[in-house]
Formats: structure tokens, sequence, C-alpha cells
């Protein structure tokens, strides 16, 4: 995947977004393994709850990195808009849910889908926006 | 408040989200009376949730659609940094609150809290931004 670009700064994106995911699936499978073997409580629960989560906000802050390290303009100004265009479409659809929840009883959404949410709009807006300025 | 500023793009800003938050606190009493005193069912009951879900959505439209207007590039780009913190920092909270949600049975959180909570980080956000260029 590293070899799809030329782009130092999105190289290293792939890179860190790699190790990150990495990270993530390590961090979850040993805190769900230690859940149902252990049963922890108290501050180590807390803590093996808290270290899944870690990767997914590593992911905002490569994203962020990478923005601070792209050269080209154009590829910065399509970065920042599709993760506006993320934030308008992440929040939309947790208002609405969160509005369902209160009123007619919805299923409740788990919060870690916002991030989930957040990158599927990221990922939509952005063939939307390079068509845009081609 | 409107007047306290000459920007065209501000002022019409301010406009828009004055409408839409008087329209949400209108759609707002209007689902909890309605709730309360007629228990709708079907698809009458999903509309009267969807509708301050819509206001709010307007408030997130009339946000775009100051950036789209803001001529100051400055201070567009100010709102935008502040707006890409906010998100990352919203989403490192629901992320994290989603894993104690699933491993140690945290309170669900209220997804309608998303926003008001991406709004006071963005706010503390632009804050530090505007400290930072003074």
């Amino acid at each position: 995947m590293n070899c799809l670009t030329n782009n130092t700064a999105a190289r290293r994106y792939l890179r860190r977004n790699l190790i990150t995911m990495l990270l993530y699936a390590l961090s979850l499978a040993l805190s769900i393994s230690v859940f149902l073997r252990y049963h922890p409580t108290g501050l180590v629960a807390w803590l093996l709850a808290v270290l899944p989560a870690l990767p997914l906000t590593g992911l905002l802050a490569i994203f962020g990195l990478y923005l601070a390290e792209e050269k080209d303009e154009f590829q910065r100004f399509i970065g920042v808009q599709s993760m506006l265009w993320g934030i308008g479409g992440t929040l939309a659809v947790t208002n609405i849910w969160g509005f369902l929840e209160s009123f007619v009883h919805v299923r409740h959404l788990n919060p870690i889908l916002d991030a989930v949410i957040f990158w599927i709009f990221v990922g939509i807006s952005i063939p939307f926006l390079l068509g845009r300025y081609r | 408040m409107i007047c306290k500023t000459n920007n065209p793009a501000t002022r019409r800003y301010m406009w828009r989200m004055t409408i839409t938050m008087v329209l949400y606190v209108a759609f707002l009493i209007l689902a909890v009376e309605t709730f309360v005193h007629y228990r709708p069912t079907g698809a009458l009951a999903w509309l009267l949730a969807f509708l301050p879900a819509l206001a709010i959505i307007g408030q997130i439209a009339a946000f775009g659609m100051y950036l789209a207007e803001e001529k100051d590039e400055f201070m567009r780009n100010l709102q935008i940094q502040a707006l890409l913190w906010g998100i990352g920092a919203t989403l490192s909270v629901t992320v994290t609150w989603g894993f104690l949600e699933n491993f140690v049975h945290l309170r669900h959180m209220d997804l309608i809290l998303v926003y008001p909570l991406y709004c006071a980080l963005s706010g503390i956000a632009l804050g530090i931004q505007k400290m930072r260029y003074r």
C-alpha cells in the first residue's frame, strides 16, 4: 500500500496508519481476552477499557500530522474539506439517532461508532471533492 | 449581537443561527408536548423525533455556509483549525466513553450530547487559536 504514492507525507501517513491499526487490533484483543479470563475490576478494568480507544484517537492525530506535513496545498485543502464534511455528517447522524433514542427508543448507538461514521463520511466526500475541483 | 460586527458573512451566520435556534426550541417543545400528551407511535413518532435534529443540522449547515462566505482568509483558517481540533477532541471522548460502556458498563452516553460537546470543545480550541495568533 505504501508503494501507491510518491508523496512523502502520504507515505508517512499510510505507514503510521498501518502501525496504529495494528496497535488497535492488539490492544482490543488484549482487553477482550483479559476481560473474558480474569474479569478485572476497578482501575485495571478502566485502563484496559481505555487502551483500545488510544489508537483510535491516534488515527485522528495521524491525519492531523499528515495535514501539517503535506506540502501540496490542493491535497491539504481536500483533506481539510473532507474532514469538515465528516464532522457535519457525523454530527447530523448522531443528532438524529440521539433524538430517535430519546423519543422512539431505537437501539442505543455505541459512541465508538461515531469515529467509524466520521471516517465513512470523510471517505465518501473525498471522491466528490476531487471530482468537483478536477 | 448581530450588530456587533460589520462582517456580512458573520451577520448572515448570526441571523441563520438565530432562526435555527428558534426552530430548535419550537420543534423540541412541539415534540415533547406531543409525546407527553398523545404518545404518538409509528411514522408520526419518528417524524416528531426527527424535527429537533433537523434544526441542529440547519445550524451545522449555517456554519458551513459561513465558512464558504467568509472572505477573511485568516478568520476562515482560524475557524477551520478550531473545528478540526474540536472533532479530534470530541471523537476521542466518544470513543473512550464507548469502550468504557462496553467493558466497565459505564452509563450510556446520550448521543444528543455529542453536538454540545463538539461545540464546547471547538469553542475552547478557537479561544486557544486566537490567543496563539494574537
